[in-house]
């Protein structure tokens, strides 16, 4: 009786700082891109509200939440509320199977720092990227605009193509680690001592592009194309109800998944000691702000593909890429392994 | 003579070039090093630039203090001037060049001793393009264009400037602007800060 309350409390407990800490940092993401954005192109970025412009992301938040609601004429009302949480639930439950950092013990009990952990954790994070694209399909339809309409329908396609090469890019690391669990993954790089992204090169390119193109991000961001749709599919939507879709997709999904980038190919929270018994998060937070970092410039470099070259690539270059550099993963395995 | 560097690019990049991405790091490098560098942002209500001396901005008027060219020298017996005053002959020539002459109300009367004298001379600058042939169509050099560009307004009515306004534009701004040597910028290390430096092809 007595473990069941702990371990309620524990999940509990996870779920309320994962909670926290995933929709404060994705708050506080807008106020990093746009300084990072700024700099990349001489400029400043916010300056103004508070230090630094540290307090930009509490206005915004404050100036799109008292913002008069508008709803455009046509829409379907019920799948016009619902696209919103279809987009922000699947971002924010990819954050349930992110190990944050090594297992600890309280009173005896071992906890990880993780919300489930689950055996089938990758697979999760596959389904729960392809659900994303739900919200964003809804809002199109449900939105009445053919701007909207056109963004959603890229979005689906490029998910599609993409959820692919994603799971072939992925399945090679786990052919490596023989397991799908994220501590399963971590341990068997940290017993090794070799990060996978020294075997699965290309596997991790693929997947970085996969990442992009998951989460909208520059040169995949067909989408919401601003040149040619305006913002694609959220055009419709107005005060926080457009506020939560570029923080679903663009902050809280680039997040998550450059957690799963650091879990698959960085090897977690694996590093030298030399933060003290907090090291594993720290080491796991530097990977994954490295790799956000990354992301970022990326952004706010390279021009946008175009919409049919984007699905191409998919179909034509990467996955054929992907299913080799499988095989020869799986043959190493067979024979080395 | 001056060099020309040819860029040629072919469609297709290299095996090489797209294997490796190297497209992508070489615009990756790019904005790494404005990363580095330091902002050029100028950030304008805190900090102002200076506009460049040709530039056109709110409509003066040169005022009557000695410095006339040879042209009104000729005339200026048979008008009412004062010193300190405009020094506008009323000749229309402003209104003629205008592409919009509407803007103008100039209105001119003949005192009692003969000599003219212009008692309005109104411009709605919400109607002005800022092309500048007004300024040159005026014989006198009467009026001229200041620095002056922060001309947001509350009402429409207050975007009607008159004669008195720009007699006082004239004898500040204008004034200065009009001393200054002929050349873009005021001094070339405010230039510098914000373009870095130029190097003549002399
Ligand atoms: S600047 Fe051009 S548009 Fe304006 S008053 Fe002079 S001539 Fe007319
Ligand atoms: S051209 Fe000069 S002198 Fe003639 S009316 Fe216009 S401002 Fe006055």
């Amino acid at each position: 009786m007595n473990d069941m309350i702990f371990t309620a409390i524990v999940i509990a407990v996870k779920i309320l700082v994962v909670l926290a800490v995933t929709l404060g940092l994705g708050a506080y993401l807008t106020w990093y891109e746009r300084k990072f954005a700024g700099h990349l192109q001489a400029r400043r970025g916010p300056t103004v509200v508070g230090p630094f412009g540290l307090l930009q992301p509490l206005a915004d938040g404050l100036k799109l939440m008292t913002k008069a609601p508008i709803l455009p004429k046509g829409i379907d009302t019920k799948l016009y509320y619902m696209a919103i949480m279809m987009a922000l639930v699947p971002a924010i439950m990819l954050f349930a199977v992110v190990p944050f950092g090594p297992s600890f013990k309280i009173m005896g009990h071992e906890v990880k720092p993780i919300v489930a952990n689950l055996n089938i954790a990758i697979l999760y994070v596959f389904a729960m990227g392809s659900m994303a694209a739900y919200g964003t399909l809804f809002a199109g339809w449900a939105s009445n605009s053919k701007y909207a309409f056109i963004g959603s329908l890229r979005k689906a396609a490029l998910i599609v193509s993409y959820e692919v090469v994603l799971g072939f890019a992925a399945l090679s690391v786990i052919l490596l680690a023989g397991s799908m669990n994220v501590f399963d993954i971590v341990d068997s790089q940290i017993k090794s001592g070799i990060w996978y992204i020294v075997y699965q090169p290309i596997s991790f390119v693929l997947f970085l592009f996969c990442l992009l193109a998951e989460s909208g991000r520059v040169p995949f961001d067909i989408q919401e194309a601003e040149a040619e749709l305006v913002t694609g599919y959220n055009v419709e939507y107005g005060g926080m109800k457009f506020g939560i879709f570029p923080l679903a997709e663009w902050y809280l999904n680039v997040l998550a998944l450059c957690a799963i980038a650091t879990v698959l190919y960085f090897g977690g929270w694996s590093g030298p000691h030399i933060f003290g018994p907090f090291s594993g998060f720290i080491w796991f937070l530097v990977k994954t702000f490295g790799l956000l970092f990354f992301v970022l410039w990326v952004h706010w470099t390279l021009p946008r593909y175009q919409a049919k070259d984007v699905v191409e690539f998919a179909w034509k270059y990467l996955l054929p890429i992907s299913i080799v550099n499988l095989v020869a993963t799986a043959f190493f395995v067979y024979f080395k392994g | 003579m001056i060099k020309l560097k040819r860029l040629r690019r072919d469609d297709s990049l290299g095996p090489l070039e797209s294997v490796l991405f190297l497209d992508f790091i070489k615009g990756l490098t790019i904005t790494m090093k404005n990363l580095l560098r330091k902002p050029i942002t100028t950030q304008y209500p805190k900090e102002k630039i200076t506009p460049p001396k040709r530039f056109r901005g709110k409509h003066g008027h040169f005022v009557y203090d000695g410095t006339e060219p040879p042209s009104l020298q000729a005339i200026q017996g048979f008008m009412s001037f004062e010193k300190g005053k405009s020094r506008c002959v009323a000749c229309y020539m402003c209104q003629t060049a205008c592409p919009m002459p509407t803007l103008f109300r100039i209105e001119a009367v003949q005192m009692p001793d003969g000599t003219k004298k212009v008692v309005r001379f109104d411009m709605n600058l919400l109607n002005c393009l800022f092309c500048g042939l007004c300024v040159d169509a005026c014989p006198v050099e009467c009026l001229t264009m200041s620095d002056i560009h922060e001309m947001a307004v509350y009402r429409r009515s207050q975007a009607v400037i008159h004669m008195d306004d720009m007699e006082k534009i004239g004898a500040t701004n204008a004034k200065t602007v009009r001393e200054l040597p002929d050349r873009i910028w005021r001094n070339d290390k405010e230039r510098e800060t914000l373009w870095g430096k130029v190097k003549w092809n002399f």
